[in-house]
């Protein structure tokens, strides 16, 4: 096997990806094919990881992967802090800033997005003060290209991190596909070696001179939290009831929200009984000239998007909605018990956005193995 | 050499590839975080055909270790891996393994010890290991892990001792690295040879009696058996190592060194830190440092002649421990290194640091930092590396809600009256029953579509007394309190879910003590401990023993069916049939392969006052035996309640179905809702009365886990299930007709 010759590496000799997902989107198998690539067939020693949690759905997950020449050991186990490559599986994830903690200068920006590499450039990268720095953007619109080749969004970002890397064959990625997919699921192999050939072909890449003017992002999540060794409560006691509150859940939406019509609503309260997020906000009212509790109205931050109440209503006055066409969230009510309004809502992730009732999920509720 | 192909895998694959060549005969095991991966991997292969080891899901790990316990002295090759307080769990275990002399090897993935709990990676649970007379292995590198576990074997059969064979939780255990393995099992198997028993167990000619009681003339003889085979690992390692090399081309020795032949600076430390650390040195050793890392490849016995000869030549060494021996100055490496250097006459200045607790990362700028601290002589001798003080503690702007006292619940919507010995329920109305204030905050982390805060909630819909909660291990814990955050606006106890029912009974019986001295004001309050059917696994005998002994609580448990929060493990009430991550689906194997555990029954059977099962597609139902139980709960003994719980994450099945598939449940008598009330049994909804009965594979083929049961090789796994079901709902019937029975 003939090694590539990797275009840059740090002080420490390798060459760092980072993978920036949500639980369900695939980017852990993404990060384990990449690193197998590197191996297998571009001459490279690779080691490759993902963020270590409770196995939740909706949740943030970054992927890490270093590349270096095949003599080399690799030695680091911490997290990438400077990634060469960072990836990016979906522009509503840039919401939340802190997928670009260390962005630098080094950094290719590879992002799933229908809009332009110059778009995408002009609103986080350059312009005005306070934009990031980055070595070059890379567009490509993996969620229409899963749909219409019918592959898995992560394999179209595998060709696309392999285009954007500059130094990997479409054989080669094809190739891992196979061996990684082919014998688990041969019915879709074809559909996935067509998303990742579009994924490696439609990439669109912008390249520009790093503007020192731009801000370097904080290297590191800023994790710490205002409790120390000085005032936190011993024990790991916490007195602040309900402060879970302030998490603002959307992202966990898979694209779709429920629609309150409150004039179909008779108030029965069986969404109250389904919603496992406690959205509804029922309060003392009229209805039919009665005194009894009334549908108010939902508490977004924390909609889930599971769509039970839309289920269970008897009906239609919860209806399914898609998000994107919601910008404006009629009946939106901030849970009604809360004393005062949370200064702030500090984001668990990415906001909705469809995942095209992913390929995943189709294969998990059809019974075959992910 | 043997031939060996190239893997890219992770220290826990590469565990169980180890494993699986070894041909190991049972593993008796129970999952923790992060060593289930070695079960698993194992399942695909036995699912797949590839190897007939006996893997032995036990309901604890206590019971895990006694069933290799058992294999072992029945001569059988057996294995386990554990980690944290699954290790402290099995621990009362393991020195009756090493006592009496019967070899095995245990991996122990190293991760932080509770409480507070964390799943992540430092090495307090494998210290606890120092005093077990088990010999130790440290492998620092994925490499190491399958390599080490191959001689760990050999080595137990050798000297008659079991084996712990360690690693970094995550770090090494998840991290996938370039590594070699045998291409052959044979050469492996050739390596470890024949098991040879001395005393075999199982001949009937010549019966032995093992585990005497033993008087104190010969107890210490037979403690310096053990410390006499401890010493001859001195001797056997080495060799063993050596003739591993002639297979691999691998060169191991007890402890490692890196660049230490001059160093007048040392920095030891164990596991995969010790790599990053290699880092630290190259890039220093550029300037001009001279500065040198030690590892250590096995812990018990310590190496002291090997390190002490390594750290020879230093003149100040930082020993960085990745948990403490609170109170003594250091952590056991720091401690045990002092006192060999002692021996060996060191020359050194020894300091000692605690870094990396709980996973915190380590970093080749913190190896580095901490060289630089080892230079400054101002640096105490024992500190901590990498705390914060943190800032003024801003309580205003963190109080968002007014608790949830007895005044704001307590609003007379329902009326509970007991009338012949039975509690009647009035008033229960959802519309009305919004009224009451939730005790849980949203922003928890669930799942879209989770069934566990449904399920919450309709409980607490039914109580209007103040609540105090005990949650054991599981979901719903860890997506209610992750720090700094909880959604709790009422009282809230966490326990590790062996014992939540009994901590909550001392909990409970403290506080009617206050109230009886007024020490507390009067007024019921329903002690509650929620649990998953993970946590009723591991759990049985407290939660048997809570209720035998009758203290005034109400247990409930929400039946998911799996250990869903370390990614979906079999647990006993999985269905029959069901894929999990441990009961894999192939050629070979067809998913769980026992019945779903009837836990109300067995509650039952402990004749507490009240048993009742409940599901959400019947929410009135669900509210009125709340009340009942709280009834029950607050003045007469153990009430027990279970959901059937809706995992979309597990189940493969769409959050919005949810509430149809728990209705399917029921309707298919899988999951009967009755209740039985001071012994008398009583069904709240017959489904062949209402004609709604429907065959358990329609609801088996609503879940992705199921769905493959549809198939008809599968069919006489569902007809066995049918059966099952139908025989238990028929005994219900019948109990329901019959007050006695």
């Amino acid at each position: 096997m003939k090694s590539v010759v990797l275009p840059k590496t740090n002080q420490s000799g390798y060459y760092e990806m980072r993978l920036e997902s949500i639980g369900g989107l695939g980017a852990n198998l993404c990060g384990k094919m990449l690193g197998e690539l590197g191996i297998r067939y571009l001459g490279l020693n690779s080691a490759s990881f993902s963020s270590y949690g409770s196995e939740k759905t909706g949740t943030p997950v970054k992927g890490y992967i270093r590349y270096c020449d095949a003599e080399k050991e690799i030695r680091v186990h911490s997290p990438i802090v400077e990634p060469h490559l960072l990836c990016i599986f979906h522009e509503a994830l840039l919401q939340d800033r802190s997928v670009l903690n260390g962005c630098c200068s080094e950094t290719t920006v590879v992002l799933n997005t229908e809009k332009t590499a110059q778009e995408i450039v002009d609103n986080y990268f350059s312009g005005e003060k306070g934009r990031v720095q980055a070595a070059g953007v890379c567009t490509i619109p993996a969620q229409r290209i899963a749909m219409e080749s019918h592959a898995r969004v992560n394999v179209v970002m595998l060709g696309a991190v392999v285009a954007a890397c500059g130094f990997g064959s479409l054989d080669a990625v094809q190739q891992i596909c196979k061996d990684t997919l082919g014998k688990k699921y041969p019915e879709s192999l074809e559909a996935n070696l067509e998303g990742i050939q579009r994924g490696y072909q439609e990439l669109q890449k912008m390249e520009f001179e790093a503007d020192s003017s731009h801000e370097e992002i904080e290297q590191r999540d800023k994790k710490e939290s205002q409790w120390g060794y000085e005032t936190a409560p011993i024990g790991g006691i916490n007195p602040h009831l309900g402060s879970s509150v302030i998490s603002d859940l959307s992202a966990s939406r898979q694209g779709y929200i429920p629609i309150f019509r409150p004039e179909k609503c008779i108030n029965c309260a069986l969404c109250d009984s389904t919603c496992p997020d406690m959205v509804f906000q029922f309060e003392k009212g009229i209805y039919k000239d009665r005194e009894m509790m009334v549908n108010k109205g939902l508490d977004y931050y924390h909609c889930k998007g599971c769509l039970r109440c839309v289920d269970v209503c008897p009906t239609g006055a919860l209806v399914r909605g898609i998000e994107a066409e919601c910008e404006h969230k009629e009946h939106f009510l901030p849970n009604k018990d809360l004393l005062r309004k949370p200064d702030y809502y500090e984001k668990s992730g990415a906001d909705g956005y469809i995942t095209s009732e992913s390929y995943l999920t189709l294969e998990r509720v059809e019974g075959g193995e992910v | 050499m043997e031939k060996q192909v190239m893997e890219y895998a992770s220290g826990n694959e590469m565990a169980a590839i180890a494993v699986k060549q070894i041909g190991y005969d049972v593993m008796g095991y129970y999952p923790i975080t992060p060593s289930t991966q070695i079960a698993e991997n194992l399942d695909v292969m036995r699912a797949k055909g590839e190897t007939d080891l006996i893997m032995i899901p036990a309901e604890g790990e206590h019971s895990a270790a006694g069933i290799c316990y058992g294999a072992s002295v029945g001569g059988g090759r057996v294995f386990n891996a554990t980690s944290a307080n699954g290790l402290l769990y099995a621990i009362e275990q393991l020195p009756v393994q090493s006592g009496t002399r019967y070899p095995m090897v245990m991996n122990v993935v190293c991760r932080t010890v509770s409480g507070p709990l964390s799943i992540k990676g430092d090495h307090s649970d494998l210290m606890y290991m120092l005093n077990a007379g088990w010999p130790i292995l440290f492998a620092h590198s994925v490499q190491e892990v399958y390599d080490f576990n191959i001689v760990a074997l050999r080595l137990a059969e050798r000297v008659r001792l079991p084996v712990v064979v360690a690693f970094d939780g995550f770090f090494t255990s998840h991290q996938k690295r370039r590594c070699m393995r045998f291409e052959e099992d044979k050469t492996v198997r050739d390596f470890i040879g024949k098991k040879t028993e001395e005393y075999p167990f199982l001949d009937f000619e010549h019966p032995i009696t093992v585990g005497s009681y033993m008087n104190e003339p010969d107890l210490i003889n037979n403690r310096y058996q053990l410390h006499l085979a401890m010493e001859q690992v001195r001797e056997e390692l080495p060799r063993l190592f050596e003739e591993y090399e002639k297979l691999s081309g691998r060169a191991y020795a007890t402890c490692q060194g890196y660049c230490c032949e001059d160093a007048t600076d040392l920095l030891v430390l164990l596991g995969s830190s010790f790599d990053t650390a290699m880092e630290a040195v190259d890039q220093l050793r550029e300037k001009g440092k001279k500065v040198g890392i030690v590892t250590l490849h096995m812990l018990r016995p310590f190496p002291d002649e090997e390190i002490c000869k390594l750290c020879s030549h230093a003149e100040r060494i930082m020993v960085a421990d990745r948990q403490d021996s609170y109170g003594a100055g250091g952590g056991n490496l720091s401690l045990e290194l002092r006192a060999a250097m002692q021996k060996y006459q060191g020359r050194a200045s020894i300091k000692s640091i605690v870094y990396g607790l709980g996973g915190k990362d380590f970093f080749v700028e913190d190896a580095i930092s901490i060289f630089s601290m080892l230079e400054n002589e101002t640096t105490p001798d024992f500190a901590y590396y990498g705390v914060t003080a943190g800032t003024q503690d801003d309580k205003e702007k963190s109080e968002f809600f007014e608790p949830i006292t007895g005044e704001k619940t307590k609003l007379g919507i329902m009326q509970v009256v007991t009338e012949e010995n039975e509690v009647k329920v009035q008033g229960v109305n959802l519309n009305a029953t919004t009224q009451i204030p939730k005790r849980l905050a949203p922003g928890h982390g669930a799942c879209p579509g989770c069934g566990i805060p449904v399920n919450l909630n309709l409980l607490m819909r039914g109580i209007e007394d103040p609540v105090v909660f005990l949650f054991q291990t599981g979901c719903g814990m860890i997506v209610t309190t992750g720090y700094p955050r909880t959604s709790f606006k009422v009282p809230y106890l966490h326990n590790l879910f062996q014992n939540g029912a009994a901590t909550l009974s001392g909990l409970a019986e403290v506080c009617y003590e206050k109230q009886r001295r007024g020490e507390l004001p009067k007024g019921d309050i329903v002690f509650i401990m929620v649990s998953g059917d993970g946590g009723m696994d591991i759990g049985m005998g407290s939660a048997l023993g809570t209720a035998l002994r009758g203290h005034r609580l109400l247990i409930f448990e929400y039946d998911n069916g799996g250990y869903m929060n370390t990614g979906y493990q079999l647990s006993y009430s999985t269905p029959i049939g069901a894929r999990s991550s441990t009961s894999h689906v192939g050629k070979a194997q067809y998913g769980k392969t026992f019945f779903h555990k009837d836990m109300p029954q067995i509650m039952a059977a402990t004749n507490i006052p009240y048993v009742a099962t409940v599901a959400e597609s019947n929410p009135t139902d669900f509210i009125k035996k709340a009340a009942k139980a709280a009834e029950y709960a607050k003045h007469s003994g153990v009430a027990y309640m279970k959901a059937l719980s809706a995992c979309p994450l597990n189940w493969n099945d769409r959050p919005d179905t949810e509430r149809k598939v728990i209705a399917a449940a029921v309707d298919s008598c899988y999951f009967p809702l009755y209740e039985v009330e001071q012994g008398k049994t009583r069904l709240s909804y017959d489904p062949e009365k209402n004609g709604k009965k429907i065959p358990v594979l329609e609801w088996l083929t609503m879940m992705g886990r199921t769905k493959h049961l549809a198939k008809e090789e599968y069919k006489p796994v569902v007809e066995d299930l049918q059966q099952e079901i139908d025989r238990r709902f028929m005994r219900l019937k019948e109990k329901s007709q019959h007050p006695y029975l």
